[in-house]
């Protein structure tokens, strides 16, 4: 107990930049807490969108709900960032990857890749969602190659 | 059944309006003198009276402003004395809003809205530390789903698509070296560009990355500068004092995204755009003597060549060659050295430098047979101009 209230809590010792979290995209956050990826989808036509917005982009009413989606996509493309543009990357993280996701029910995230060499990495290779505790409030998803790839 | 808009009637618009005076700073000289006091404004002020001087016309004959990257166009009415301007307007500073900046003043002008615009432009980004990265403020996309990742910059997003086309085409980096290499070598030859040293393509495949794949080489300067371009009526354009440059053909389209990135390179619009002013001019894309093409980052080059129809989709890096893009090949670009080399004007030198191709006073980078040029920008938002030397 005494070794864990002394050592600096994540929150404190995490300095890359945090996401501000506003009423639109609590659920999306409150789900990642969860292990659950989830999106706004429109009650009247279907259509899911990301990032979150007020309204359908297509029906352009408010009647529409988080749900969960299937975690799965494929890499659309990715980039190794070596300028430091950002603090909180420690010298030995550079060149860090960032990809740009392709969910699976169409709309783009970006995100980053985990469990997978730079070298192995492509575009199209399938991944699924994973997440990453930050803080309290913030878990970030990431993305993993797909375990069962056809 | 199509709902396409008939697009024929950007015909209506065909050389009715043209550029009659250009300003410049000097991009160069100021680029050595960083100066934290240094305002867009100033810089705004000084291109306007170059533009000024070089059209003949008095300040008071101005009674259109259209400025770009300045914050408010109060400011810079009020600093170049225009009390009562009948048609004002501000655009934000994104490179994309050059072309766009061009079209309203010849909108305005050719319906009356008024009879002499000028397009001004400001950028203190140098001296103000701007990182063109890095901002995470505010309740932004950018703040809420990217920067957790270290996601910045609008070159990351243009590497992101060039790291797409690599792996859908087989495109290797050796043709965005010939694009800086080229920019570069065009730079030389201008006496006002930041960036005078010639490099190789040791040096490009040598250069530090920036985002991976794309180097540094591949990217356009900070610098601080300003541009200004003034548009009449082609009629009073005859009575001035160079030969008028025609605004014969222009068009825009739009690709919106929320992350930036077009799936497709932008070929849409680009192609799109190609088809607008490829159906409104005489000229076709062998009677072009220059192209100018928005250089942000050497990438998007290549999707502008791609998209308006130079060569296939996906051939782009094979037709990338030195003796096709150079001051004397098929199709030179950017020939005052681009955003890369000369100054990151955000599209507004590269307006420029199609005027000073036109008048054909650009001494040794000079291109042969300069009537019809091209300026082109691929981005969100697409636009695209046949620009005419009138000779009549």
């Amino acid at each position: 107990m005494t070794a864990q209230t002394d050592a600096p809590s994540a929150a404190q010792s995490y300095e890359k930049p945090l996401p501000p979290v506003i009423g639109l995209t609590k659920p999306f956050w409150d789900g990642c807490r969860e292990g659950v990826l989830q999106i706004q989808f429109c009650n009247i036509c279907d259509l899911p969108w990301f990032p979150p917005a007020e309204a359908c982009p297509r029906c352009l009413q408010d009647d529409w709900e988080w749900r969960p989606i299937s975690g799965q996509g494929t890499v659309w493309s990715w980039i190794r960032m070596w300028q430091k543009y950002f603090p909180g990357w420690a010298p030995d993280e550079y060149p860090y990857t960032v990809a740009l996701i392709k969910l699976e029910e169409g709309p783009y995230m970006y995100s980053t890749l985990v469990d997978i060499d730079d070298q192995d990495v492509s575009c199209d290779l399938p991944v699924a969602v994973d997440f990453r505790q930050v803080n309290d409030e913030i878990t970030l998803p990431v993305f993993r190659p797909a375990r069962n790839q056809h | 059944m199509s709902t396409q808009p008939d697009r024929s009637d950007l015909r209506n618009l065909q050389d009715k309006t043209a550029i009659v005076g250009v300003g410049t700073t000097e991009f160069g000289a100021i680029y050595r003198d960083l100066d934290p006091e240094r305002s867009a404004y100033e810089l705004g002020l000084i291109a306007f009276r170059e533009a000024l001087n070089d059209a003949g016309l008095r300040r008071t004959e101005v009674d259109g402003v259209i400025v770009s990257r300045l914050p408010h166009y109060g400011r810079m009415c009020e600093m170049i004395g225009l009390r009562h301007p009948r048609f004002v307007n501000v655009l934000p500073g994104e490179g994309r809003q050059s072309g766009i900046a061009l079209q309203y003043a010849a909108l305005a002008v050719a319906n009356g809205m008024a009879d002499v615009v000028a397009c001004i432009y400001g950028n203190n980004g140098r001296s103000a530390g701007a990182r063109y990265g890095g901002e995470n403020r505010g309740i932004s996309t950018q703040a809420m789903f990217e920067a957790p990742y270290g996601m910045t910059s609008p070159g990351a997003v243009t590497s992101m698509m060039f790291r797409r086309h690599q792996y859908r085409y087989g495109t290797t980096t050796e043709p965005l070296g010939h694009l800086a290499i080229s920019n570069r070598a065009n730079a030389a030859l201008n006496p006002n560009a930041v960036m005078q040293r010639p490099i190789t393509m040791d040096d490009y495949h040598g250069a530090r990355y920036i985002a991976e794949p794309l180097c540094l080489f591949d990217y356009c300067l900070i610098n601080d500068g300003g541009v200004c371009f003034i548009v009449t009526s082609a009629e009073r354009a005859r009575d001035l004092k160079h030969t008028p440059v025609l605004i014969h053909a222009t068009s825009q389209a739009s690709d919106i995204t929320p992350v930036y990135v077009a799936d497709d390179f932008w070929h849409e619009p680009m192609s799109q755009i190609a088809d607008d002013l490829f159906a409104i001019s005489e000229a076709q894309r062998e009677d072009l003597a220059f192209a100018q093409l928005y250089d942000n980052f050497t990438p998007t080059m290549l999707f502008t060549l791609e998209g308006m129809g130079f060569c296939e989709r996906g051939e782009g890096g094979d037709w990338i060659t030195p003796e096709r893009i150079g001051l004397h090949g098929e199709l030179p670009l950017n020939t005052g050295g681009g955003h890369t080399s000369e100054s990151y004007m955000q599209g507004w030198a590269l307006h420029v430098e199609a005027v000073r191709q036109l008048r054909q006073t650009c001494g040794e980078r000079q291109v042969d047979d300069a009537q019809y040029g091209l300026y082109a920008c691929a981005a969100p938002l697409a636009t695209g101009h046949i620009l005419k030397r009138d000779d009549q």
